[in-house]
């Protein structure tokens, strides 16, 4: 299996667990997550102590399956990294462990988790129906579009996951969203909550 | 001695001998981890168990590995698996990595006191048969 296959496998995975457990909307809570770790007896540990750049941690071993999460995560990240973590639970078991920080983003088992956790919230063909709904075409989402977009589907997929998303499917130029920095600003433009 | 008794023994023996020596008063101790002054002491008598967030932050207080709690036959020097499973994590921030060591820690302390509380005081024969 190539790379892209291992992606689209996962993502299908993704499409999979989001019927199963009745995910029908981009806007996925935690408590959806939680309710899909507990079918599966994972147990979480929010973490309470100061973490640098870890955001959670997988453990699989003879002591249990436990998913550490850094504690006082805003709602997206929370959510995204729930979503992260639920991959190597499906696939990466056999690890033993597995986190998420920023220095380990490149490697195929990371990428493939964000992969998954994309698609968990917020798949692309959903991500698709809206942009047409809303009329954007090939290469015009902006980054009010995806204001506008988050605003209207509450989804929980985080800003900096909708500009990768509409850059690879080709809504954007590549880096034309990903380097935006500013959303909070955009978001009080658009007359949204800062 | 019993599990509980080892930890109460434990907590007592880091507290009289906090500071190289000087030692730390009940009271004092229970300030610093903003619990009852009288917590401390019924931890120290085995009357109550603390709770591993508890345990954590006593480790955590007075410099120790969580482990220190447990008796040594209960597989405090087998950290065999804890060094394998942090072998894939040096890439981490090294404060990372230390508070993913006290984690597994805290995972395996879990697992050992699982089901190994005592009867909370005043309780007695309050259970509905």
């Amino acid at each position: 299996m190539n790379v892209q296959d291992y992606y689209e496998d996962l993502k299908r995975l993704a499409r999979q667990v989001r019927a199963k457990y009745g995910l029908v909307t981009p806007r996925v809570l935690p408590s959806d997550l939680r309710r899909i770790y507990f079918s599966n007896g994972i147990e979480i540990d929010i973490w309470p102590y100061r973490l640098r750049n870890l955001r959670g941690a997988f453990i699989c071993d003879k002591l249990g399956t436990t998913v550490m999460l850094a504690g006082g995560l805003p709602q997206d990240p929370l959510v995204f990294t729930m979503a992260h973590e639920l991959k190597h639970f499906f696939r990466d078991r056999d690890l033993g462990l597995s986190y998420c920080d920023q220095s380990n983003m490149n490697r195929t088992l990371e990428i493939g988790a964000e992969v998954f956790a994309s698609e968990l919230l917020f798949p692309d063909r959903d991500f698709v129906m809206h942009m047409e709904r809303m009329g954007v075409r090939r290469n015009q989402c902006l980054p009010n579009t995806l204001v506008q977009l988050k605003h209207w589907t509450r989804t929980t997929l985080s800003y900096a996951g909708l500009a990768i998303k509409a850059e690879r499917l080709r809504f954007a130029p590549p880096g034309s969203l990903t380097k935006v920095k500013t959303w909070r600003k955009l978001e009080a433009a658009y007359g949204l909550r800062v | 001695m019993d599990l509980l008794d080892h930890v109460a023994a434990q907590i007592k023996d880091l507290r009289i001998n906090y500071n190289s020596g000087e030692g730390l008063s009940q009271e004092a101790l229970a300030k610093q981890l903003k619990v009852a002054p009288n917590t401390i002491s019924r931890w120290e008598t085995g009357m109550y168990r603390p709770g591993l967030a508890d345990l954590e932050r006593l480790a955590r207080f007075f410099g120790v590995s969580m482990m220190t709690f447990l008796p040594s036959e209960m597989g405090v020097g087998d950290n065999e698996n804890l060094v394998a499973l942090l072998r894939t994590a040096r890439q981490l921030h090294p404060a990372d990595l230390e508070e993913l060591r006290k984690y597994a820690e805290f995972r395996k302390a879990r697992s050992i006191f699982k089901g190994k509380s005592r009867p909370k005081p005043g309780r007695k024969g309050s259970r509905h048969k």
